[in-house]
C-alpha cells in the first residue's frame, strides 16, 4: 500500500513537471518579440488598458486558417500574418503577451462581448449591423470582394453565378448577404472556414468561392490552379472588433494603429504579407471609420 | 427541421438494410462470413462519423467520384449507424433460444427460412427499445452532417445561419434545442407503443 503511494506521488510529480515544462514553452511562444519593445506607458487601473497591463496578457481573436492575415504555420505551430503583426504592436504598446485565439466568422462578435477575447482582428469587414454589437477601429486595411475559380472555368465574374452554379462563403460573413444580392439564383454553400472552401473548390463540389481578394490570394499561393475574376464586388474595410461602447479602449487601438500606418510599419508588413505575392505594393488605408461604414451599409 | 427528418429517414433506411444484412452475416453459420460480418462492424464502428463523411465526400470526390453531399451525408449516417444495428440484431438474435432454431431445422426449415419465418420475427421485437435509442442518436448525430464540410442546411445549420444574421445566440439555439427534443420526443413516443404493443415481457 505504502509502495503504490509513493508511485502515485511520484507520477503525480513527474506529471505536473511535465505539464509546467510545457506551459513555460508555450509561454516563450506567445511572447513574440514583445520583451524588446520600451518600457510601456502606465494606464490608470479602471481602464481596460490598464486591466490588461495588470493581466499582463491581452487576448486577440485572430483567423488560424486565413493566410496570409491570420494563420498557423504548419512547420512551426506559431500563428501568423498581417493580423497577427497588428496584434503584436498593440501587445507591445501595452507592454502585454499577445495571446492569440482561433476567432471563426461565427463565434468573433460573441467572443468579444463575452470577454473572451479583448481585441478581434480576424479579416472582419465594418459593417453597420456588425457597429450596433461592438466597436470598430478605423480601418486598418482595405480588401476587396472578387470571385475565385478554377483556371478551366467559364465563370468570367459575379454576374456568371446563374441557377445551377455553387458559389462557398463563410457562414456569418458579408458574403453571405452579398451573394444573395448579387447572385440570388446561385446556390450558397456555407461553411465555417475558408480553408472548407478551398477543399470543396478543389475537389469539384462547388464552382466558385466569394470574398475578400486577401484571401483569395492566400488559397492561389497554395493552388495555382485557380484564378481571380471579374471586377470588384465589394470594398471591405478591415477594422479591429472592439467591446461595444468602450471609447477609451478604442482610442489607444485607433492611436495604436495611425502609428502602425504612419511609421512605415504598415508597408513593411503589407509587403511581407501580400504584396510579395501580387506585385501589388499599396499604401496604407486613408478611408475613415465613418466612410468605411457607409461604403458598406 | 425537415433536412434533419429526411437525412435521418434516408439514413435510418440505409442503417437497417445494410445492419440487417451484416447482423445476418455475424449469426450465418459460416465461419468466413461471420468474420466478413465482424470486419464490417468494427470498421464502421470504429470511425468517427465526422471522418467517414469526409472522406466518403472530399474523398470519393477527390478520387473523381462525383457524390453530391445528400448521398455522403446519408449514406455516411447510415452506414455508420448500420454497424450499430447489426450488433443490436445480432443479440437480439442471441437472445431467441438455440432450441428453437434446432426444433425450426428439425421440422425441415433450412437455415435462412428458419431464420426469417423463426428468429428473426421475435427478435425484432426484443430490439424495439435499442433501435429506438439508436434512432435518437442519429437524429443528435445529424448535427454533425450539418457543420461539416457538407454543409447540408439541416436543422443545426439553420439554427447557425439566424445567428449569425441576428446575432441572437441564446434563442437561435433554444430553438435549435425544442427542435431536437420535438424531433427525439416524438420518435421516443412512437417506440413506446410499438413497445407496448409487440414488445415481448419476460
Amino acid at each position: 500500500m505504502h509502495k503504490a503511494l509513493h508511485w502515485f506521488l511520484a507520477l503525480t510529480a513527474l506529471i505536473a513537471l511535465l505539464a509546467v515544462a510545457g506551459c513555460g514553452g508555450d509561454d516563450e511562444e506567445s511572447a513574440g518579440g514583445g520583451d524588446s519593445a520600451e518600457q510601456a506607458k502606465q494606464f490608470p487601473a479602471d481602464t481596460t488598458m490598464g486591466k490588461l497591463q495588470d493581466k499582463g496578457e491581452i487576448a486577440i481573436g485572430v483567423k488560424y486558417d486565413v493566410p496570409p492575415f491570420g494563420f498557423k504555420n504548419p512547420q512551426s505551430g506559431d500563428i501568423e500574418g498581417f493580423d497577427v503583426d497588428i496584434g503584436k504592436a498593440i501587445a507591445d504598446k501595452l507592454g502585454v503577451k499577445p495571446k492569440f485565439i482561433e476567432a471563426i466568422s461565427d463565434n468573433r462578435i460573441p467572443f468579444l462581448q463575452n470577454g473572451t477575447a479583448d481585441l478581434i482582428l480576424s479579416t472582419m469587414t465594418i459593417n453597420k449591423e456588425r457597429d450596433q454589437e461592438i466597436d470598430f477601429s478605423e480601418p486598418y486595411y482595405v480588401a476587396r470582394g472578387r470571385v475565385l475559380v478554377p483556371q478551366n472555368s467559364k465563370i468570367t465574374g459575379v454576374a456568371d453565378l446563374k441557377q445551377g452554379t455553387s458559389v462557398c462563403t463563410a457562414l456569418g460573413s458579408t458574403y453571405e448577404e452579398n451573394l444573395k444580392k448579387q447572385a440570388p439564383d446561385a446556390e450558397r454553400k456555407l461553411v465555417d472556414s475558408y480553408s472548407e472552401c478551398l477543399e470543396l473548390i478543389q475537389n469539384g463540389a462547388v464552382d466558385a468561392v466569394s470574398t475578400d481578394d486577401v484571401i483569395l490570394t492566400g488559397m492561389i499561393i497554395q493552388d495555382d490552379s485557380l484564378k481571380l475574376v471579374g471586377d470588384e464586388l465589394t470594398t471591405e474595410p478591415y477594422g479591429a472588433g472592439i467591446k461595444d461602447g468602450d471609447a477609451a479602449f478604442k482610442e489607444f487601438v485607433d492611436s495604436t494603429i495611425a502609428e502602425f500606418k504612419s511609421d512605415g510599419r504598415w508597408k513593411q508588413t503589407h509587403e511581407k504579407w501580400v504584396s510579395q505575392y501580387t506585385d501589388e505594393p499599396q499604401e496604407p488605408p486613408t478611408m475613415t471609420l465613418q466612410e468605411a461604414l457607409e461604403a458598406t451599409s | 427541421m425537415w433536412v434533419t427528418v429526411r437525412l435521418v429517414a434516408i439514413a435510418f433506411a440505409i442503417a437497417i438494410g445494410a445492419g440487417t444484412l451484416v447482423a445476418a452475416l455475424r449469426v450465418a453459420p459460416n465461419v468466413l462470413l461471420q468474420r466478413v460480418g465482424g470486419v464490417y462492424v468494427e470498421t464502421f464502428r470504429n470511425i468517427p462519423l465526422l471522418v467517414l463523411l469526409f472522406i466518403s465526400f472530399a474523398g470519393l470526390r477527390r478520387a473523381g467520384v462525383p457524390v453530391s453531399a445528400w448521398v455522403a451525408g446519408t449514406a455516411s449516417l447510415g452506414i455508420y449507424t448500420s454497424a450499430y444495428v447489426a450488433e443490436v440484431l445480432r443479440s437480439g438474435v442471441f437472445s431467441v433460444s438455440r432450441g428453437q432454431i434446432e426444433a425450426a431445422l428439425s421440422l425441415g426449415y433450412t437455415y435462412p427460412e428458419a431464420m426469417r419465418r423463426v428468429v428473426l420475427p421475435q427478435a425484432f421485437r426484443t430490439v424495439i427499445s435499442p433501435l429506438g435509442s439508436l434512432i435518437i442518436a442519429m437524429i443528435k448525430n445529424s448535427a454533425i452532417i450539418g457543420v461539416s464540410l457538407l454543409a447540408l442546411p439541416d436543422l443545426l445549420k439553420t439554427a447557425r445561419l439566424i445567428q449569425s444574421r441576428t446575432f441572437d445566440t441564446n434563442e437561435a439555439f433554444f430553438w435549435a434545442a425544442v427542435g431536437y427534443l420535438l424531433l427525439t420526443g416524438s420518435v421516443t413516443l412512437v417506440i413506446r407503443v410499438l413497445e407496448s404493443k409487440y414488445a415481448i415481457r419476460r
